[in-house]
């Protein structure tokens, strides 16, 4: 790269923007020590006593054990779903395969407050609002576009004359796939299913269509607890919730690099 | 050494027409139940009516359409919602630039470190970058406190259009970095010192060399923004506390609150028909770019 | 696809060779990528298909493999068709040019695959991959992953991996391609070697003309998808039966000429060219041409040509030199014996050469 010397005025202003950029997520995590009643910053005065609320609550509680199996389900199924159905498009080449691939990545064109709607009136009269099923359903017509493009560029650049050799070798081509295929994918495979997962426990809107009073997720719990009160328990929340998506991050660098993953 | 046999053929064999149609079946089913149903369905609702005691109407009709597009609120609603969303699609160009420009000039782990810094906010979910924002500018907020530390009386901060801006500004940094980012591969540190040598001053050199280079990556961004913007949903509701009326919040209450469905879908079709002017536009920005 | 009715074949399966190909030929759209490939590969031979890039060697491999379907035509082996069988079934042995090792197994777990399916039993299995592990000389390298190898450790991690399942035949192609060109040439003769000693059919697809002559039994020739000449290396090389084999295997020069009565004449030489009528090319290769000083001396029945030197090359083991001769430019070239005068250019010389060494087609 080249030496060339940064001005100071580039140097301010992009600190001042870093600054703009990261100081809710920086604010975040002295409020959730405070020992306030209510919010403010500073707070007056000090505690943990925030993190043990999350505990108490119930509601918080309930709805965090939905979301970790939400995501976790629909990571699962997003891989089931979305591994059969690259392996298709990239090496099968059905006629029509970019057309399908456009179809199968569209729903991430549609603003998610546009395709909660639709989904709601569709998933209403089935009966699948307030379910765990229906909650599934919604969030895998956006996670599976992220598995399907994912996983159709860590296929296509795999090496092909690897799996050939395997089967002039003598190896059927379902052993070919999951005893070369596969294993040779396992980057590209835990990059799905972070995304996926992070995707799936992040989601809002969808969910907020889709939750009722018998089932909600994390994150629509939380939207309903600063809509009402914005009290330090969200703070204490946050920096939990920052920490998990954290580790999900620090596994995915272990198993696939980071830079791999998420800046192409 | 004698040759190994290989092992017995097995008789099932399935032609690869139907083994491209097996594979494909779970996502098709959940794309044609999960999305072509829904938005068909959507567009079929957004032509139905509903009666004045609330009970929908089973017709094929436009009266929605025209109740909407002659109603004046909604069409301040949609004004409005044009106008923030441009308005805060400019802020977050100006916001972003700088750090996508110094990100692009950085190198090797410092780089990486900012580039973490710009994703992490990406990755965390929006009530809680929401929640910190309440937290800077509620009124017993960071600000609020900092100013009547200082003796002045703070203005209000939340609950209006300010706040929502000043949110939605930050929310979709990220993506206008990364798609400067990805526009500043054609910036080459030679064509602006190739500037700089013949004379040009170094603002003159960002405005006719860097700018110019820049434009598609700007011009991406800003698509990507102004749809985002147009169609956000948390923040705003959390930040104006209901008091703020944008496209997004009113088909959510028409939906959940009022339960008037076929108004909730006739609003949602003006949004992606602005959707499709804003790609519209931006495709023949590009032309003329390039 | 057009294919003929099996009992059509009948006929073709008996008295040919232990691999026989018939009107094999690949079409992608209207470009034909190989053409009507007829060929016997006895049992045991080693036999190269060579010719120029994007000539159709890889493809015609492929078929063989069944990696790639034919568009026409029929591939026996041991008289058994196996034209339709998946490439599974084909119990070949493929090494390529990119070596395609597992990257995730080790070298023994690599070698162990063609086995694993194979279902040979767990001891046998051990024993055979220690050997051809030994074979291909890298015992002790067994648990290395194939990025901790060189391209020449992993080139025959691919030789053992492809051999050790003891194929009906084993199909190479452009095994060393990139290699450097030391181990390029141990690693042929190491591979001609072990194909000897498993006395296995073998083909080695190649661009290198050297690669070709040097190790195998025979030589097929092809350009633009199309057999040209299938013969052993000194067939091919002292007769070739078209120009383009005259002129891709060796180094030759060209004349041009007109030929009429069985004689053809170029560049004022009259050479024997019976059969042939119109404009022709003479052919003949630079080392088979005697320089000598001077006017032209008696010949016998020699051919000659005399011109003056243009350039003189010494290089060591030969010396070469271009002669500006009949309005052509020829190249002659010599070994050094030393104490020899290396003519300086403008010299007058003569070239000569027997007719024997003298090629004549018809010109394209
Ligand atoms: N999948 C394909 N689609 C279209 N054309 C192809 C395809 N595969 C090969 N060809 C064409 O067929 C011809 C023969 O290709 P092939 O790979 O057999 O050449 P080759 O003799 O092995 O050349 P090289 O020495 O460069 O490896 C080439 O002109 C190539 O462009
Ligand atoms: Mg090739």
């Amino acid at each position: 790269m080249d030496e060339r010397p940064i001005s100071p005025a580039l140097k301010a202003s992009a600190l001042v923007m870093f600054i703009f950029l990261l100081a809710p997520l920086l604010v975040v995590l002295p409020i959730s020590f405070s020992g306030d009643a209510y919010m403010a910053f500073p707070p007056s005065s000090w505690s943990v006593k925030w993190y043990g609320a999350i505990f108490a609550d119930k509601q918080m509680t309930a709805a965090f054990s939905v979301s970790i199996a939400l995501a976790l389900v629909v990571t699962v199924l997003s891989l089931l779903i979305g591994l059969p159905a690259a392996y298709a498009l990239v090496r099968l080449k059905p006629p029509g395969a970019e057309a399908l691939g456009s179809l199968f990545t569209a729903p991430l064109l549609l603003p998610t407050i546009v395709l909660g709607l639709a989904i709601l009136l569709v998933f209403a009269p089935l009966g699948l609002l307030g379910t765990f099923q229906g909650l599934v359903a919604a969030h895998l017509i956006v996670t599976l576009p992220y598995a399907v493009r994912v996983l159709s560029t860590a296929l296509a650049t795999l090496p092909i004359p690897v799996e050939e050799a395997a089967s002039t070798l003598g190896a059927p081509p379902l052993t070919v796939f999951f005893r070369v295929t596969l294993p040779m994918m396992r980057s590209g495979m835990v990059s799905t299913a972070a995304l996926c997962f992070l995707v799936s426990f992040d989601e809002v809107v969808l969910s907020l269509f889709m939750t009722g009073p018998r089932i909600s997720t994390l994150p629509v719990a939380m939207y309903h607890h600063v809509e009402q009160q914005a009290d330090p328990m969200v703070a204490a929340l946050s920096v939990l919730l920052v920490f998990l998506t954290l580790a999900v991050v620090v596994i995915v660098d272990r198993t696939a690099g980071l830079a791999k993953t998420f800046v192409k | 050494m004698s040759a190994i046999a290989l092992p017995a053929r097995s008789a099932r064999r399935i032609g690869p027409t139907g083994v491209v149609m097996l594979l494909l079946l779970p996502i098709a089913l959940v794309n044609a139940v999960g999305f072509l149903w829904p938005v068909v369905n959507l567009l079929r609702m957004s032509f139905k009516e509903t009666q004045a005691t609330g009970a929908l109407i089973d017709t094929v009709s436009t009266a929605t359409w025209a109740t909407v597009l002659s109603d004046s609120f909604t069409l301040d609603l949609i004004a409005n919602s044009v106008g923030v969303s441009l308005f805060i699609t400019l802020l977050t160009l100006v916001a972003s630039y700088p750090i996508a420009l110094y990100l692009h000039r950085s190198t090797g782990l410092w780089r990486t470190i900012l580039l973490v810094l710009v994703i992490a906010p990406l990755l965390t979910s929006a009530v809680v970058r929401t929640y910190g924002w309440i937290a800077i500018l509620s009124s017993q907020g960071l600000i609020a406190n900092a100013l009547l530390f200082l003796g002045i009386t703070p203005p209000r901060l939340m609950f209006n259009l300010t706040g929502v801006v000043i949110g939605l500004t930050e929310i979709l940094m990220p993506y206008m970095i990364l798609a400067l980012l990805s526009g500043f591969g054609r910036l080459d540190p030679r064509f602006e010192e190739a500037a700089l040598t013949l004379g040009a001053t170094p603002w003159k050199t960002f405005w006719r060399v860097v700018v110019p280079l820049t434009a598609p990556g700007m011009a991406l961004g800003c698509l990507l923004c102004f749809v985002l913007a147009i169609s956000s949903f948390v923040t705003p509701k959390l930040l104006s506390g209901g008091r703020v009326f944008l496209l997004a919040t009113e088909i959510y209450d028409q939906a959940i609150v009022t339960l008037n469905w076929p108004v909730a879908a006739t609003l949602s079709m003006i949004v992606l028909v602005l959707f499709g002017a804003a790609l519209a536009l931006y495709t023949r920005a590009l032309r003329r770019i390039a | 696809m057009i294919r003929t009715a099996p009992d059509e074949m009948a006929g073709l399966k008996q008295g040919e060779g232990f691999l026989s190909l018939r009107g094999l030929t690949r079409r992608y759209g209207p470009f034909v990528a190989v053409d009507d490939f007829n060929l016997d590969v006895a049992k045991g031979e080693l036999v190269a298909f060579l010719g120029p890039s994007g000539c159709g060697k890889t493809t015609s491999l492929r078929m063989i493999a069944g990696l790639v379907p034919s568009s026409s035509g029929h591939i026996v082996v041991n008289g058994r068709e196996i034209t339709e069988v998946p490439p599974y079934r084909r119990d070949m042995g493929l090494v390529f040019q990119s070596y395609a090792l597992f990257p995730h197994m080790d070298v023994a777990r690599n070698v162990a695959f063609g086995l694993e399916m194979r279902k040979v039993a767990k001891a046998d299995a051990a024993a055979r991959v220690r050997e051809a592990i030994a074979m291909v000389r890298l015992t002790g390298k067994e648990h290395h992953r194939p990025s901790e190898l060189s391209g020449g450790q992993q080139q025959r991690v691919a030789l053992a991996r492809a051999l050790v399942v003891r194929p009906s035949i084993l199909l190479l192609d452009e095994p060393l391609s990139n290699l450097d060109a030391k181990l390029r040439d141990e690693m042929r003769n190491e591979i001609r070697d072990i194909q000897k000693r498993l006395g296995i059919t073998a083909i080695f697809v190649t661009h290198d003309q050297m690669e070709a002559l040097t190790i195998c039994d025979k030589v097929v020739v092809m350009n633009h998808g199309r057999l040209e000449q299938v013969g052993t290396p000194l067939e091919i090389y002292e007769h070739p039966k078209t120009a383009f084999v005259a002129g891709f295997v060796g180094r030759i020069n060209r004349l041009a000429g007109t030929a009429s009565g069985g004689i053809a004449e170029a560049a004022g030489v009259k050479v024997a060219a019976p059969g042939f009528t119109g404009p022709v090319e003479v052919m003949v290769r630079p080392h088979r041409i005697v320089l000598s000083a001077g006017a032209a001396p008696a010949g016998g029945d020699l051919h000659q040509l005399s011109g003056t030197v243009a350039r003189a090359t010494f290089a060591g083991d030969i010396l070469e030199y271009e002669v500006e001769a009949g309005g052509v430019l020829m190249k002659t070239e010599a070994a050094t014996r030393g104490g020899e005068t290396v003519h300086a250019p403008g010299t007058p010389v003569t070239l000569s050469w027997r007719p024997q060494d003298t090629f004549v087609y018809t010109a394209s």
